[in-house]
């Protein structure tokens, strides 16, 4: 039977391990993600969890461990933040690039230097180019569910991809909330056995990973790129059938707030959207057309979906909650990647677009922060141009 | 984790090389160097093993000369590794067994797992995945074979290439005349050292290929982790003539530069041990990476061989105790 409780994003994020019955979980200690672990090391001490549940020595041997344990076919789960992220790095194209779907949980943690623990994407983002699935919650129910979908989706014959399953450090991780819990037959009819094509069984013996010749390289990164392609397909049925099975209403890729009729729109990832929405409909009662555009999936990037969605607004602001130094447009990535998507819009649909630094370090966004948003994007549409691609939220000179 | 009664393998004593199974699970399809030690010794380990095999194969000139793509010479599952990372793919792969068994998954009986890395993938830049391995106490045999040099890059210096030795990465020159001016590392007593969990630690060398054998099977009769230090001499590394590559396995005891031992429990047991050992000059001559040597320097390795004599007759009448010991039972 369905139960309702209050749980943190981690706490969140454990249940669905649990409810997925990973089968070989690899830990380390960092801030915030790693309550996520001490939640998952009681479910094995107190055999609530069948699953072999091994200390790494780091971010490096716990991504290290998860492709051994996906390579010799177990369920595996892992999970870092911040500087984790970044010390694991080699091991993500080997990852995707062996198809081994296991699961990472990211709570996001800004970068070093210097030393913060505060929330920021810039951890997460830096891997978007390694061929993960990846995607962002903004409240510990969607937390459970994604852990659910994700291992759906990267280990369906079609995809077999590694997922990243992402929240906000602290604003998501650390803040209890209502968190419905399925019957554990919902989860059976959702989530079948992982099934691995290829495994390392003596039974049947194959070579994983070997070398290539340079004329070689090209196809296999074809191939990986076209598992891609099937990705979204994938998402969409995935995500219908999940809805149906547990009663949800997710759009497979976008969060579409008060999007139809909108003027100015937020786009936006993660947490932060708890409060965008909040400010989105007081902009609304005053007479501003407002509205905001969620992410739920960065990698894959959904494209059309975008492009449709925010077709005929006049300005979009993209919320940078990452850094992307020396970039095109000098500050975040999402606005490179927006203004791509919207480029072949027709000239009379295609929305001005600016960005904002927000969020960082671990920085709340708070209403007047979207407030002083909304006034630029509404002078962008009165003067019917951008006039700054970036604005540093709080350190702008006031005009 | 529940009590669980796991199906190990059992292994019979190969009697002489003569005896040795006629199955190979190593086999051609890979393009080593000809008088490849590191090849020879993948070739026994295989054997000796058998079919019901997994092997973790970090970067190395057993991967990059090796696993050429839709031609590949493992028999048996094999998977690349990182050369950082061979000690933790394999507890994955360890973990993955335990569990997958546990849950009727799999019903064999539980498959050897063996990392066969380099010096470097084993005691460099693999030292801590391979450590880790050892604390946590997977059933894995991790293998370092030591062609005493990063090979496959042509060449450069490891942890466990000799002193005097010049690599690419030590020349020799008019300041630094020796070339290689460090001792090597000492992987297995890294090992014994500190992994209270490990029972069994053993040295061995493609010189002598039926205890290089024996020593694999004993190694994966252990339901711990066990680890072995496997000389492969490297006939383009160590430029001697590549028809020598037992016969410097061999030199390398009889000079005693190279011990060949079993640590058990505590206890040592070496093996091999000449009545009267050679100059080590006699080893040094084949070989062209010492050929810029000058007397000094060999006096120099002289006097390191003649250590090692010295620490192999105290350990094997007073086993030197290791401390931390896990309590039995």
């Amino acid at each position: 039977m369905a139960t309702e409780k209050m749980l943190t994003g981690c706490a969140a994020a454990a249940q669905g391990a649990k409810f997925a019955e990973v089968e070989v979980i690899c830990s380390y200690p960092i801030r915030p993600y790693t309550a996520i672990m001490m939640e998952l090391a009681k479910m094995v001490a107190n055999g609530e969890l069948d699953a072999e549940f091994v200390h790494g020595e780091g971010e490096h041997a716990q991504l290290s461990v998860v492709l051994g344990a996906s390579a010799a076919g177990a369920r595996a789960y892992t999970g870092s933040s911040g500087v984790g992220v970044a010390y694991a790095f080699e091991v993500y194209s080997p990852m995707s690039g062996g198809r081994y779907p296991v699961q990472m949980a990211i709570a996001d943690r800004a970068l070093d230097p210097p030393g913060d623990f505060g929330s920021e994407h810039t951890d997460a983002m830096s891997t978007r180019d390694q061929g993960w699935l990846m995607g962002w919650a903004c409240s510990p129910q969607e937390v459970f569910d994604n852990t659910l979908m994700a291992y759906r989706i990267g280990e369906d014959p079609r995809v077999l991809l590694p997922q990243m399953v992402c929240q906000d450090g602290y604003f998501v991780s650390h803040i209890p909330d209502k968190v419905v819990l399925p019957d554990v037959s919902q989860v059976k009819e959702f989530l079948p056995p992982y099934n691995p094509p290829h495994p390392l069984d003596p039974r049947k013996p194959y070579s994983h990973g070997p070398q290539i010749r340079p004329d070689q390289g090209a196809p296999m990164d074809a191939q990986r790129a076209s598992a891609f392609l099937e990705v979204p397909k994938v998402i969409k049925e995935v995500t219908e059938e999940f809805n149906r099975i547990f009663g949800r209403n997710y759009d497979p890729f976008l969060e579409k707030y008060k999007l139809d009729d909108a003027e100015i729109a937020f786009f936006i990832q993660g947490a932060h959207a708890n409060t965008c929405r909040k400010v989105v409909d007081k902009l609304r009662s005053s007479g501003v057309k407002a509205g905001m555009c969620r992410l739920r999936w960065v990698r894959p990037w959904p494209t059309h979906e975008i492009a449709e969605a925010l077709a005929g607004i006049k300005a979009v602001g993209t919320i940078e909650t990452s850094t992307s130094y020396g970039g095109a447009m000098r500050g975040g990535n999402l606005i490179h990647e927006l203004r791509a998507t919207l480029y072949d819009l027709p000239d009379n649909e295609r929305p001005l677009v600016t960005s904002f630094m927000a969020g960082l370090g671990g920085e709340t966004i708070w209403p007047k922060d979207f407030m002083y948003m909304a006034e630029v994007l509404s002078n962008m549409v009165k003067e019917n141009r951008t006039k700054k691609y970036v604005y540093w939220i709080g350190l702008e000179p006031e005009e | 984790m529940k009590d669980f009664d796991y199906k190990y393998q059992t292994f019979d004593r190969i009697k002489s090389y003569r005896n040795a199974p006629r199955e190979e699970y190593y086999v051609p399809g890979h393009r080593t160097c000809a008088g490849c030690g590191p090849a020879l010794c993948y070739r026994l380990v295989a054997k000796a093993a058998g079919k019901d095999t997994i092997f973790v194969g970090p970067t190395g000139c057993m991967y990059v000369a090796n696993s050429s793509y839709l031609c590949t010479p493992y028999a048996v599952p094999w998977t690349h590794a990182q050369i950082t990372n061979g000690g933790a793919v394999a507890s994955g792969v360890e973990a993955a067994y335990k569990v997958l068994m546990r849950k009727g998954k799999y019903d064999g009986s539980f498959p050897n797992i063996i990392v066969m890395a380099g010096d470097g993938g084993s005691v460099d830049i693999g030292l801590q995945a391979m450590s880790a391995l050892m604390y946590r106490g997977h059933k894995v045999l991790f293998i370092c074979y030591d062609n005493e040099s990063y090979a496959n890059t042509g060449i450069q210096t490891s942890p466990t290439t000799s002193y005097g030795a010049n690599t690419t990465f030590t020349p020799p020159g008019k300041l630094i005349p020796e070339g290689k001016t460090l001792f090597p590392k000492d992987p297995p007593q890294l090992v014994i050292g500190g992994h209270p969990l490990v029972k069994y630690v053993a040295t061995a060398n493609v010189g002598y290929p039926t205890d290089l054998m024996n020593k694999v099977r004993k190694a994966l009769s252990y339901e711990s982790p066990t680890f072995m230090h496997i000389l492969c001499p490297c006939p383009k590394g160590w430029k001697f003539d590549e028809k020598l590559t037992a016969e410097m396995g061999k030199l390398a005891v009889q000079t005693g530069l190279w011990t060949q031992y079993e640590w058990e429990n505590g206890e040592y047991k070496f093996s091999h041990i000449p009545k009267k050992y050679k100059p080590v000059d006699e080893y040094l001559k084949h070989q062209g990476r010492f050929g810029h040597l000058k007397k000094e320097h060999i006096a120099k390795l002289q006097a390191f061989a003649d250590a090692k004599k010295e620490w192999a007759k105290k350990a094997a009448v007073s086993p030197i105790e290791v401390v931390a010991q896990v309590p039995a039972g």
